[in-house]
């Protein structure tokens, strides 16, 4: 072993240990290489040591000065406890001079988990809500919204000018203007225990109070600054409350509907109609069975998996969407991949000319916003109006038929793609010591066979792991479909699946497709299909294990 | 003959390839110098030809270009050379050492990226409106926030890339160094990293190219008009209203790749000669 | 030896920025803290609107001595205002289309607005009447949003009277080589309610039944009813297997460019596009989407852009002053108007922008019958499933599989919760 190590046993053992089975020839020469460009320093190694402990030691204290203070003032001591952890990890792990391994991984697992790893949690727990739109908030939340929408102005009831002023010992008041039919201005002011006259105040051109006997009026600026406070302020009637509409005016308002916690129901006034609480729906439901619109979030257990098995427009197209989208992904793979293969290879020769400028052409496509670029390739479908038509002399509707669709979304894709596969196989051709194809040619072996049996393997044991994660990355490849087709064409009968349908589009549908933002379903349908791609991806991976193995 | 069939064979495959590169990009060009401002793919060539769609993204006050253009030069920049670093040192793990978890690891950091990025916008609202509270530089609005953000995703695809480059360096070079007597750290910094610069230079430009074409996260993280990046900007040119530009789309889109095309000019170097050149002088 | 430093110091940024996060990590489930907001209000819009709002709310933050943030969201404003709100990131007041209100009542996210009856006789009738809810007025309207047709006056000189009438001068026109397209209504591969709509209406179709207060009732979808398969008989017979009319190729993205290059002579669309129109120096005309001969009228969808107060925004007093008693003025609603030429909602502004613009009554003619866009959160079911019915029939399917099909997807999506 080259590192020290913990003391687990990895069953895939072979690693590191060496070079036995390793097709790479020549490691001596290779080896004296590399020992020239590290002359062995113990001095170094102690400054080198010294230098990454005090660094570490010196971020750790920076990040808690940083980030303490506001969690210590705000009094979150969950937050407190949890950086303090943090922290003591960290410098565990780089003081110490064991956990190698968790010194490189610690880094960027810290932002894993924050940004990927919880938001995943966090989904995977609404899978057994109803969370979503009419659903986001809790039992409490949808009470004060059901409240706030039923406050209706009393009938008849003035309109109030309103002037914000302070009375002597500093308490909010409204000062309310009203005028009658005759164009006479009355001021009255209101306190928390109701309205009175007050006789003898100006009012100015505007219709607001300019002076009051014992009052103090608060300018726009420091009415603005007691926003909060008179928003919140309510001036008691006899049938039910004058609060302000913004900063000038003033209406009465009563509720129309209201809360009782002895019923858990909510009344409607004037009908007498009670709606109670179901804390299965998550509703207040009437006597007929209708609800009022605002709701909150409860656990509705499996019922969103439930529904995915049911529903036959739901589990239907599943597996022929399921299956085309593994072809998808793994064409979108397989051609650009070549396609960026053989650009690298033709690249690949001192010989060539203008390598510069071919290179700089070659990832134009990638430099580009790709949605803008799957737009331009949408127009370019286009029946009547796409180039692609005009060029050929055709006439077909290449997005509207099943298999064309197809056809055209992995040529986009293949197009999207190439430049990244050229960018790393030129990486990896580079990667690939010349030694070794000089060699093979010398023994005789033409270019195609020299390609075969030396570059290809060595660019497939470089790439593999890359290519299984683009295929992971292809597999939700939710803009390419969205932007170009949508999901469709769909077959006139059935609107709820298109022939190109990825998982992920089809899910977005479902999901926010319809009555608004459904998260807990749209949770559930992703959990199953995070659980079958798993499972497949974990069988394919134990494959891989055995090509490692050969090759390291 | 021997030319055709040692090099010519390349260009014309090179050619062919560049011409299947460019043909729709022809007409984001054609588009840009259109002064009607119309994407429609029928024609070649436009039916005008000026810079006002050019001039017009450098002075409507409606669309701050430059801006959009130095804030995302500016975090592509840098969550590039974080995230490489970060996944560098991944994937030195993933590849050198042993360690419990090891495979595991490696295959949860690829299930990870299956799941659906959309459904985390109400995670990502949750986490940050407290970071914002607390810590208002890494929050909402902030550059610095969308990049810990992005950061988040560093460990992912590119870790597996650099996993699979950092395979085929042969073993024997940073075992003679550790059994010289370097650190573990010094076998890194001093014998691998110069080996792979290649590979460094080509994540760095995919990490770039990614975080420049990202807007799904950009777009409701920064909504002041000046701290937007290229992509949300331009998206929203001809996105959430029926009335589209599409010419001063076009001429942004085509200005987007410049910064990408410098950063690969810049790398090309490493990415070309890097192997022998790292190894000799390192 | 250089490149080593340069790796050690991107080594050290690299770890600081990793060691910064492990602190935002630390979150505690806090509610967003009080008080905060007093003095700031915080609006939020899409792209068109934010540059020229920001003019006027500096202007009402100038009298009222505070600061005014305008933010900008270019995708989904909808549901990332929804989801802000939620946890507590979200703006005072928001601008959006009269149709998000069911959506946003339903998740407590705005608050209603109290106008005066005497502001709310300031408006044009057909706004206020949008932006009312279950009896309660939820947002300040600014401006209408319809589409009519719009002729090339060169190519047709007189308005047709019927849609017969138009498909005739239009085939006329394209046998004599003038144009290549009959008509313009943007189809496109998934179909377009809003555009279709007014096509649908005169041949009899509708979406909901009404409840008897009057209202679009989500219980009843009348997508297959005898009367709809009617209608989307009628646009069979004006599709691809039929006079050609109406196509799928015909999209949101080359109406304009087909229109401005005097390739069509018709073209049904709305307000947004006529800046483009003007600038290709089309000579046109704005007239009411003609009905089939004999058939009920044309109605389009009338749309109404309006301003809300946020329920959880953290200036809520502000936020009311804003909507209620400032944008509710003429100057704002003219500017509005300039920045983005829909007919404005108040009464005197539309009196000063028809004096500029004689378009202004030109749309608002063709709006009068139109139906206001149903409020109801179940709206949001209709789009896919009614497009891609649209579609089929145009393509040539036929019209009773298609609309059952789309009644059924409908009504799973509105029942299935």
């Amino acid at each position: 072993m080259t590192t020290p190590s913990t003391s687990s046993v990895d069953s895939g053992g072979t690693q590191g240990a060496g070079s036995n089975g390793s097709p790479r020839p020549l490691p001596e020469q290779r080896r004296s290489r590399g020992r020239a460009t590290t002359p062995a320093a113990p001095r170094e190694i102690t400054t080198g040591f010294l230098a990454g402990r005090v660094i570490a030691l010196g971020l750790v204290a920076a990040i808690d000065l940083y980030a303490g203070p506001p969690l210590i003032s705000g009094r979150h001591w969950a937050g407190v406890v949890i950086l303090a952890a943090v922290s003591l990890v960290i410098a565990y792990v780089y003081l110490s001079k064991r956990h190698v391994p968790v010194k490189y991984l610690l880094p960027g697992t810290i932002f894993l988990i924050a940004f990927q790893v919880l938001p995943v949690l966090y989904t995977l727990t609404t899978a057994v809500t109803n969370f979503g739109d009419g659903h986001r908030g809790n039992k409490d939340e949808a009470i004060v919204a059901i409240q706030t929408s039923s406050l209706q102005q009393v009938a008849n009831a003035p309109e109030y000018g309103l002037s914000p002023a302070l009375d002597k010992s500093d308490h909010l008041v409204f000062l309310l203007v009203t005028t009658d039919a005759a164009g006479d201005r009355k001021v009255q002011v209101g306190t928390a225990d109701g309205l009175k006259d007050l006789p003898g105040a100006n009012v100015g051109l505007t219709g607001k109070v300019t002076e009051a006997d014992g009052y103090t009026i608060l300018n726009a600026g420091d009415a603005a600054g007691r926003a909060e406070e008179i928003g919140a302020f309510a001036v008691p009637t006899g049938q039910g409350a004058i609060k302000s509409s913004g900063l000038s005016r003033a209406v009465e308002l009563k509720a129309t509907k209201l809360y009782d916690a002895g019923c858990d129901c909510v009344t409607d006034v004037a009908s007498g109609t009670k709606y109670t609480a179901d804390e299965s729906k998550g509703y207040f439901v009437g006597p007929n069975g209708d609800n009022l619109s605002q709701g909150w979030k409860v656990n509705v257990g499996l019922h969103n998996f439930a529904r995915l098995v049911n529903d036959p427009a739901i589990s239907g197209p599943f597996l022929g969407s399921f299956v085309w989208n593994i072809v998808f992904a793994l064409s979108s793979v397989f051609f650009s991949f070549a396609l960026g293969m053989i650009c690298a290879l033709a690249l690949h020769s001192p010989r060539v000319r203008g390598t510069k400028l071919y290179r700089t052409l070659l990832i134009l496509p990638y430099a580009m916003p790709s949605f803008a670029m799957l737009l331009v390739w949408r127009d370019m479908f286009n029946t009547d109006f796409g180039l692609i038509n005009r060029v050929f002399g055709s006439h077909i509707d290449w997005l509207g038929q099943p298999m064309t669709a197809r056809f055209a979304l992995i040529l986009v894709n293949m197009w999207l793609g190439f430049p990244y596969m050229f960018l790393v196989a030129t990486g990896a051709l580079q990667a690939i010591p010349r030694e070794l194809t000089e060699a093979s040619s010398i023994d005789g072996a033409t270019a195609w066979q020299g390609f075969k049996r030396v570059t290809l393997p060595l660019l497939l044991v470089a790439l593999s792991p890359l290519l299984i994660s683009s295929f992971a990355y292809n597999f939700n490849n939710f803009n390419a479909v969205q932007f170009i087709t949508k999901g469709g064409p769909f077959p006139p009968d059935n609107a709820s699946s298109g022939a190109t349908d990825l998982l992920i589009t089809y899910t977005y549908r479902l999901a926010f497709g319809g009555s608004g933002a459904q998260f807990g379903f749209a949770a559930a349908i992703s959990t199953i299909i995070f659980a079958i791609v798993a499972t497949m991806s974990a069988i394919a991976f134990r494959r891989t294990r055995k090509l490692e193995e050969v090759y390291s | 003959m021997t030319w055709v069939k040692r090099v010519g064979w390349r260009h014309l495959v090179l050619i062919l390839i560049v011409l299947f590169a460019l043909f729709p990009i022809a007409f984001v060009v054609s588009a840009a110098i259109n002064p009607l401002g119309t994407l429609s793919s029928s024609e070649l060539y436009p039916t005008g030809a000026s810079f006002e769609n050019f001039h017009k993204l450098f002075t409507d006050s409606r669309y701050p270009f430059v801006h959009w253009f130095v804030n995302s030069t500016l975090i592509a920049l840098v969550s590039a050379f974080a995230s490489v670093f970060i996944s560098m040192c991944a994937a030195y793990a993933f590849s050198r050492m042993k360690f419990r978890g090891r495979r595991g690891g490696l295959l949860a950091l690829m299930l990870i990226q299956m799941f659906p990025q959309f459904l985390a916008m109400v995670t990502i609202f949750m986490i940050f409106t407290t970071v914002t509270d607390l810590w208002p530089a890494f929050g909402f609005n902030e550059v610095w926030g969308l990049l810990v953000l992005y950061l988040g995703g560093a460990l992912g695809v590119n870790t597996w890339l650099m996993k699979g480059f950092l395979d085929t360096v042969p073993r024997e070079l940073d075992e003679s160094a550790t059994i010289d007597g370097a650190s573990h750290a010094q076998a890194f910094f001093r014998v691998i990293l110069p080996l792979v610069a290649p590979i460094l230079a080509v994540t760095a430009l995919l990490a770039f190219i990614g975080t420049i074409n990202e807007f799904i996260f950009a777009s409701f993280f920064l909504t002041d008009p000046e701290s937007k990046t290229l992509a949300v900007g331009l998206y929203g040119m001809i996105a959430g209203d029926r009335n589209v530009n599409f010419g001063m789309f076009a001429a942004g889109s085509l200005l987007t790749a410049v910064p990408t095309v410098a950063v690969f000019l810049w790398l090309q170097k490493y990415i070309v000669n890097g192997l022998t050149a790292g190894a000799v002088k390192g | 030896m250089r490149r080593r430093i340069v790796f050690a110091a991107l080594g050290a940024a690299a770890s600081a920025s990793a060691l910064a996060a492990c602190g935002t990590d630390d979150k505690p489930a806090a509610a967003p803290s009080k008080d905060k907001g007093n003095g700031k209000l915080v609006i939020w819009a899409d792209t068109k609107r934010t540059a020229v709002l920001k003019k006027y709310a500096d202007q009402f933050g100038k009298d009222n001595g505070i600061t005014v943030e305008v933010k900008e969201v270019a995708e989904n404003l909808q549901t990332v205002f929804v989801t802000a709100s939620q946890q507590g990131s979200g703006p005072d007041v928001v601008v959006g289309a009269h149709d998000w209100i069911g959506n946003l009542v339903q998740n407590g996210a705005i608050d209603p607005v109290q106008l005066s009856a005497e502001q709310k006789s300031t408006f044009a009738a057909a706004a206020v009447k949008a932006v009312t809810f279950n009896g309660q007025v939820y947002g300040a309207p600014y401006a209408l949003e319809n589409i009519a047709l719009v002729r090339n006056t060169e190519l047709a000189p007189t308005a047709p009277a019927t849609l017969e009438d138009l498909v005739k001068a239009g085939q006329d026109l394209k046998k004599a080589g003038k144009v290549s397209e009959i008509l313009l209504d943007q189809a496109g591969a998934q179909g377009d309610a809003y555009h279709i709509y007014p096509i649908y209406s005169s041949g009899g179709g509708s979406m909901f039944g009404l409840t008897s207060a009057g209202d679009p009732d989500p219980k009843n979808v009348t997508v297959n009813s005898p009367d709809s398969i009617a209608a989307f008989t009628k646009i069979k017979e004006l599709g691809e297997k039929g006079s050609g009319a109406l196509k799928t190729s015909i999209a949101a993205e080359n109406v304009v460019a087909t229109f401005t290059a005097k390739k069509a002579a018709f073209f049904i669309t709305g307000a947004w596009n006529i800046a483009d129109i003007k600038k290709a120096g089309i000579a046109y005309d704005i007239t009411p989407v003609p009905a089939f001969a004999g058939g009920k009228p044309a109605q389009p969808f009338l749309g109404v852009q309006a301003f809300f107060v946020a329920a959880k925004g953290k200036s809520k007093a502000l936020a009311q002053e804003f909507v209620a008693n400032y944008v509710t003025n003429k100057e704002v609603a003219l500017a509005l108007y300039d920045a983005d030429p829909r007919p404005p909602a108040l009464l005197a502004a539309i009196d000063d922008a028809k004096a500029k613009d004689p378009d202004v009554a030109k749309w608002l003619d063709a709006g009068k019958d139109g139906l206001p866009m149903p409020v109801i959160p179940e709206m949001a079911a209709i789009w896919g499933p009614f497009g891609n019915a649209e579609v089929a029939v145009i393509k040539g399917g036929d019209p009773k599989t298609a609309a059952d099909a789309a009644a059924k997807a409908i009504n799973d999506a509105i029942t299935k919760k």
